[in-house]
């Protein structure tokens, strides 16, 4: 036989081997068998240098492109059993649960806030903050709501016991004057006192009345201020941010009313109901949610702000109340309670 | 405040209906919280005239008539024969219900087709009303019956009614009267206040000859005024009366009480009657006086409910001249108030100081509906006018006669406060305008006059206060009044615009917020822990400092948290009591101290682990594994990194606290960030936890301040790292920190990062000593190191190692 009439037959029997090898070893024997050093096809390529000048171009290219090919399948059908060999014995079962890792959750009343904080930062507020611990004069005096005031009878307040250490009744000593606040208004003075107007801040903050827990009340519960000083201001203005803020927090199609109301601090004061589909929901085409009013000329005067230059407004609202409204929360302690599986919903 | 849609309707008109009287209420900022319907006799039946009475196309019996009801026409089939075109017969409306009978359900009117034919409503029979006339078939009426009245009306019976329960915000005393409420409605409707008309007569000789009035403290009370009424009889009220009172909740006692609740009720003015034969006459044939004059302290006095108070000298009284009779402006007393023999009866109408009444009231714990007004504010204008309208009212309801005059002791009479209003100042603050004249006639409506004597100029308007409005005392008081009247619904809203807040605290809300996400992203939920705890779980973190409150609701709550940890051993209580076991918690939050006499408050961040690290799988041998510390140092490592504080260190404290059992603090430089440690096993028993419990807090402050959160790019490594790797056994109490220490100290070159990566004890590790393995990466930032130099630079720590901490290496 010729020797180019040998390379085909070869290169047949070699392909079909290789492609008939069941796994990994098998087809390293068939490589081993005719293309290792001492492989079939390895002895022919050896004897293409005992050809004549004259076979040798035709044969080498015969021979090579044999072993082009030989190597090409023999790839190939590594490929395809390694990758059998990679599969799992038993098919994967993917409906099984997979090893979950926890990602914690901010609580609620904090997704509030930041939600608050944003809508308000995008018309140019910023926070601010104050301590818990107050005085009566930021807390009252200086908002205009001196000590016999009626007012004052809405707030019950937690006051501090006066001496350090051991616990005293309030009856037994004069008026403690330290108390916690009942809301973040205090805030609003303590940084008129500071900052020369125009000021535009949020305030949110933990404030104290003392009720009873129960399902709408805590001893602690969190408000959010906001208080607006600038050349100009009117209620046109405390409309429209209301208006945008609550449009924000509730959604596009909520509906804003304002009622006028009484705040000691504010002058003329406002009440804000909303509607939304939640109001509804709830049975109410109204919900109080807010209130507000514009600085009253006396709380600028006590702060050295001069009334007839600046006006503002002011608002304030329950964080816990809109969380509940938009969550459908219906007891407040739930907040304070920490239970996993409450705030793992939020 | 209750008021009802009929009272109202006697002082003045509006054709509201009454869930636009709610409405228009509620816009006037009066808020009204409870509406209740008062079914009258006969809701729903009217008097209607039938205009024309034809036969039914399909029923011989029935008829088809055509009814006006006062307001439109209606199309009605009917059975009965006694009746003719142009009768005026009762017509229940559809919707309402024919009284029921006894042992039935009430018969609705609906709108249904009878044979064939629409009928709107019943014309009624005597029978079907529950009235006792024997006719057959309908009840004609009279001819001048007219159309469209309530039947119960034309009867003379009381009708339906609505009652409003509303609530009065306390700057507007002069709204807890239906006058006052009645006011609004006519500043807002422009109809005229109609206030009920008093005509005195009078017999007898002068008041002055009956009594006399002392104030000893005007301060107190600017005005005191008497009148006397002869030969009462006391009885029931009169229905009318009676029914008023009812319908807004106040009992009904006896005609001449009734009259002094009922005019409160009306004008907002507190009375009080006393039997004038109970009053001590001043010695000799002189009169009684009333004296009104402070307590003595400790003076005791028995109040109407029967209750002795006992009273100090801030306390004010009415007297006679041997003994007191009432507490002034909140009870009177039991010694003189009106009985069953009452013949002659002394009115009082007076006005006091408010600051008085409510200190008084508070003290003695005792309200009353006068208290109540008297604290807000009363109109000290109007006392001798309600003096007359009640006067009025018990002569007509006890009979008696009346003395002519009043003894009205007011030595400093009322003159109106004067406040200018510049329209312009209005419109600045509105940011619409509102014409002058507009402005003008809202506040003429609400009571207050233009003061004549004032320089008159068309940009400012001076205003006359009335004395009912003890609210208005400066301009934007009378800007609040433009706008209630004008509408606050009509003032457009303007887009946000102005100045760019700026604070230092608002770089401060994000940095908490961040320090927040990062611990999330570590797996921790947020917790919010109450503020106030009880001093026991106080005291587990530490007794110095605490800040108690005065006034505690309870044992549970009454300190300011000095520590964010009790709050969060809180929250693992009572997810554990729920079954969830698993349990990793943090706050950040604020914490109370007294220090030197002085209240701080700090931020903390504090860390609570129990149960198991992971959440439930199904395979694994660490599937079930526990929460340790060096899961809590794993999470307080990468906050602390994440968050920007870099080199701090962890000392362990030698001894038990009382709330650890180990515990460590962290250090940076010479401030302490915090501390962590495991939950004393017996404390968590009481807490009812049953795994180890691992705390941390960190002080926030602290970090806000050390932290660098500024990020720089470092190129990475172009050059390969070389690897040396080493394990020795040490003795047990060589810490980690000391092996890097003497790895430090060796300055080996090149050194980038040592790694322990074993800990080991037992097997070829003798007792009191351990294997530790610890990587040491070498790399050059600008070529590739050679093993020689590596290797010299690796046995220079080695050595150190041997010899600094009795290492023996382990091949």
């Amino acid at each position: 036989m010729s020797f180019l009439d040998q390379v085909e037959p070869l290169k047949q029997s070699a392909l079909a081997e290789l492609r008939a090898a069941p796994d990994l070893a098998a087809l390293e024997q068939a490589r081993v068998n005719y293309l290792g050093s001492n492989g079939r096809f390895t002895a022919l390529m050896k004897q293409l240098g005992t050809l004549s000048k004259e076979e040798k171009p035709a044969a080498g290219k015969a021979v090579n492109g044999a072993k082009v090919e030989l190597e090409a399948s023999l790839v190939a059908r590594r490929g395809e059993l390694e990758l059998k060999a990679a599969m799992p014995t038993e098919p994967t079962d993917f409906t099984l649960p997979g090893r979950r890792r926890v990602l914690g959750k901010l609580h609620p009343l904090t997704q509030v806030t930041e939600d608050i904080v944003r809508s308000f930062r995008k018309i140019g507020f910023v926070v601010a903050d104050g301590p818990e611990v107050e005085g009566e004069y930021h807390c009252f005096d200086a908002l205009n709501t001196p000590a016999d005031h009626p007012a004052r009878d809405a707030q019950d307040t937690f006051y501090l016991a006066k001496a350090e250490g051991g616990m005293q009744n309030a009856e037994s000593g004069p008026q403690p004057s330290t108390l916690l606040r009942t809301h973040t208004s205090s805030v609003q003075i303590r940084v008129m006192e500071k900052q020369p107007p125009p000021v535009r801040i949020i305030v949110p903050g933990r404030v104290y009345r003392r009720d009873n827990a129960d399902a709408t009340h805590n001893p602690t519960f969190h408000q959010v201020e906001g208080l607006y000083v600038d050349r100009n201001v009117t209620v046109g203005d405390l409309k429209g941010t209301v208006e945008f803020v609550f449009k924000e927090l509730m959604g596009p199609e909520t509906r804003i009313r304002f009622r006028p109301h009484y705040f000691s601090y504010t002058e003329p004061s406002f009440e804000i109901d909303f509607s939304s589909a939640l109001t509804r929901k709830m049975g109410k085409e109204w919900l109080e949610i807010a209130g507000c009013g514009m600085v009253h000329p006396q709380v600028f005067e006590n702060v050295g702000y001069d009334p007839e230059v600046w006006t503002g407004w002011a608002f304030g609202f329950g964080i816990e109340r809109i969380a509940m409204i938009r969550y459908g929360i219906t007891d407040i302690r739930l907040f304070y309670e920490n239970d996993v599986r409450f705030l793992r919903q939020f | 405040m209750k008021v009802t849609f009929n009272w109202l309707k006697q002082y003045v008109e509006f054709d509201w209906s009454p869930a636009e009287l709610c409405e228009r209420l509620t816009m006037l900022g009066i808020e009204v919280e409870g509406v209740q319907k008062l079914g009258g006799e006969f809701e729903g039946v009217v008097v209607a005239h039938v205009i024309t009475r034809d036969k039914h196309p399909n029923a011989d019996k029935l008829t088809v008539c055509r009814v006006h009801d006062g307001k439109g026409e209606r199309q009605i089939v009917c059975g009965a024969q006694n009746f003719k075109a142009g009768d005026k017969v009762p017509m229940i409306l559809p919707g309402a219900s024919l009284p029921a009978k006894p042992g039935e359900a009430p018969f609705t009117i609906k709108v249904g087709k009878i044979r064939g034919v629409e009928s709107h409503g019943m014309m009624c029979s005597p029978q079907e009303l529950g009235l006792s006339d024997p006719v057959d078939g309908l009840l004609i009426l009279p001819e001048d019956a007219k159309v469209g009245q309530p039947f119960a009306e034309y009867l003379g019976r009381s009708g339906s009614d609505i009652v409003y329960d509303l609530e009065i915000t306390p700057n507007r005393p002069d709204l807890n009267s239906v006058i006052g409420i009645a006011r609004e409605i006519s500043a807002l409707t422009g109809n005229p206040l109609k206030l009920p008309e008093v005509k005195l007569s009078e017999t007898g000789s002068p008041v002055q000859q009956s009594v006399a009035v002392r104030i000893e403290d005007p301060e107190l009370c600017p005005r005191y005024t008497a009148r006397v009424i002869r030969g009462v009889k006391i009885a029931p009220s009169p229905d009318w009366l009676k029914s008023a009172l009812e319908k807004v909740g106040v009992r009904s006692i006896s005609n001449v009480v009734d009259v002094t609740n009922y005019v409160m009720l009306e004008t907002g003015q507190p009375l009080h009657a006393f039997d004038y034969h109970l009053l001590a006459k001043a010695g000799g044939a002189a009169p009684p006086s009333i004296v009104v004059r402070r307590a003595t302290d400790g003076e005791k006095f028995m109040t109407l409910d029967g209750q002795e108070r006992t009273l100090t000298s801030q306390m004010l009284l009415i007297a006679d001249e041997t003994k007191a009779v009432a507490l002034a402006g909140v009870m009177g007393g039991q010694n003189s108030e009106i009985n069953l023999n009452t013949v002659d009866v002394l009115v009082e109408s007076a006005c006091f100081k408010p600051q008085n009444i409510r200190a008084t009231s508070k003290k003695l714990e005792l309200r009353s509906e006068s208290s109540y007004r008297f604290e807000r504010g009363a109109d000290v204008g109007v006392c001798d006018w309600v003096s007359q309208r009640a006067a009025q009212l018990i002569l007509q309801t006890a009979g008696g006669s009346l003395e002519p005059g009043v003894v009205d002791a007011y030595p400093k009479p009322f003159a109106p406060k004067q406040i200018a209003l510049r329209h312009a100042q209005t419109d600045a603050v509105l940011g619409i305008p509102v014409p002058a004249e507009q402005q003008i006639d809202s506040l003429r409506r609400l009571g207050l006059e233009i003061a004549t004597d004032a320089a008159a100029s068309p940009a400012s308007t001076v205003f006359k206060v009335p004395s009912f409005r003890v609210d208005l005392k400066r301009e934007i008081d009378l800007i609040e009044e433009v706008v209630r009247l004008y509408g606050v619904d009509r003032i457009p809203a303007t887009a946000p615009r102005g100045a760019i807040g700026t604070n230092a605290y608002d770089a401060v809300h994000d940095q908490l917020a961040e320090a927040r996400r990062i611990l999330t992203g570590l797996g921790l939920f947020e917790a919010q822990g109450q503020t106030l705890v009880s001093d026991t779980a106080a005291r587990l973190v530490g007794a110095e400092g605490l800040v108690p409150l005065a006034n505690p609701l309870s044992s549970d709550m009454n300190v300011l948290r000095p520590s964010l940890l009790p709050g969060l051993l809180d929250a693992l209580r009572h997810n554990l009591s729920r079954k969830t076991c698993d349990v990793a918690l943090f706050e950040v939050g604020r914490v109370f101290a007294e220090v030197n006499g002085h209240r701080q408050e700090g931020r903390r961040v504090a860390i609570a682990l129990t149960g198991q690290r992971s959440p439930l799988f199904w395979s694994g041998d660490e599937r079930e594994a526990k929460f340790d510390i060096y899961d809590l140092k794993g999470v307080l490592e990468e906050f602390l990194e994440q968050f920007g504080l870099r080199g701090q260190t962890y000392a362990r404290r030698a001894e038990n606290t009382t709330l650890f059992l180990e515990s460590a603090t962290v250090q940076l430089g010479k401030f302490t960030l915090g501390e962590f440690g495991q939950l004393l096993p017996p404390l968590a028993r009481r807490y009812d936890l049953r795994d180890v419990v691992l705390l941390a807090e960190l002080n926030l402050d602290v970090l806000l301040a050390r932290r660098n959160p500024v990020k720089s790019f470092k190129p990475l490594p172009s050059f390969p790292a070389i690897r040396r790797d080493i394990a020795m056994a040490v003795p047990e109490a060589t810490t980690h920190e000391a092996v890097l220490q003497v790895v430090k100290q060796a300055k080996p070159a090149n050194l980038e990062g040592v790694d322990l990566f074993d800990v080991f004890r037992g097997k070829n590790v003798a007792a009191g000593q351990k294997s530790v393995a610890y990587a040491f990466t070498y790399r050059h930032a600008e070529r590739t190191l050679t093993d020689a130099e590596v290797n010299a630079a690796h046995e220079k720590v080695v050595e150190q190692l041997k010899q600094r901490l009795q290492a023996v290496v382990r091949e």
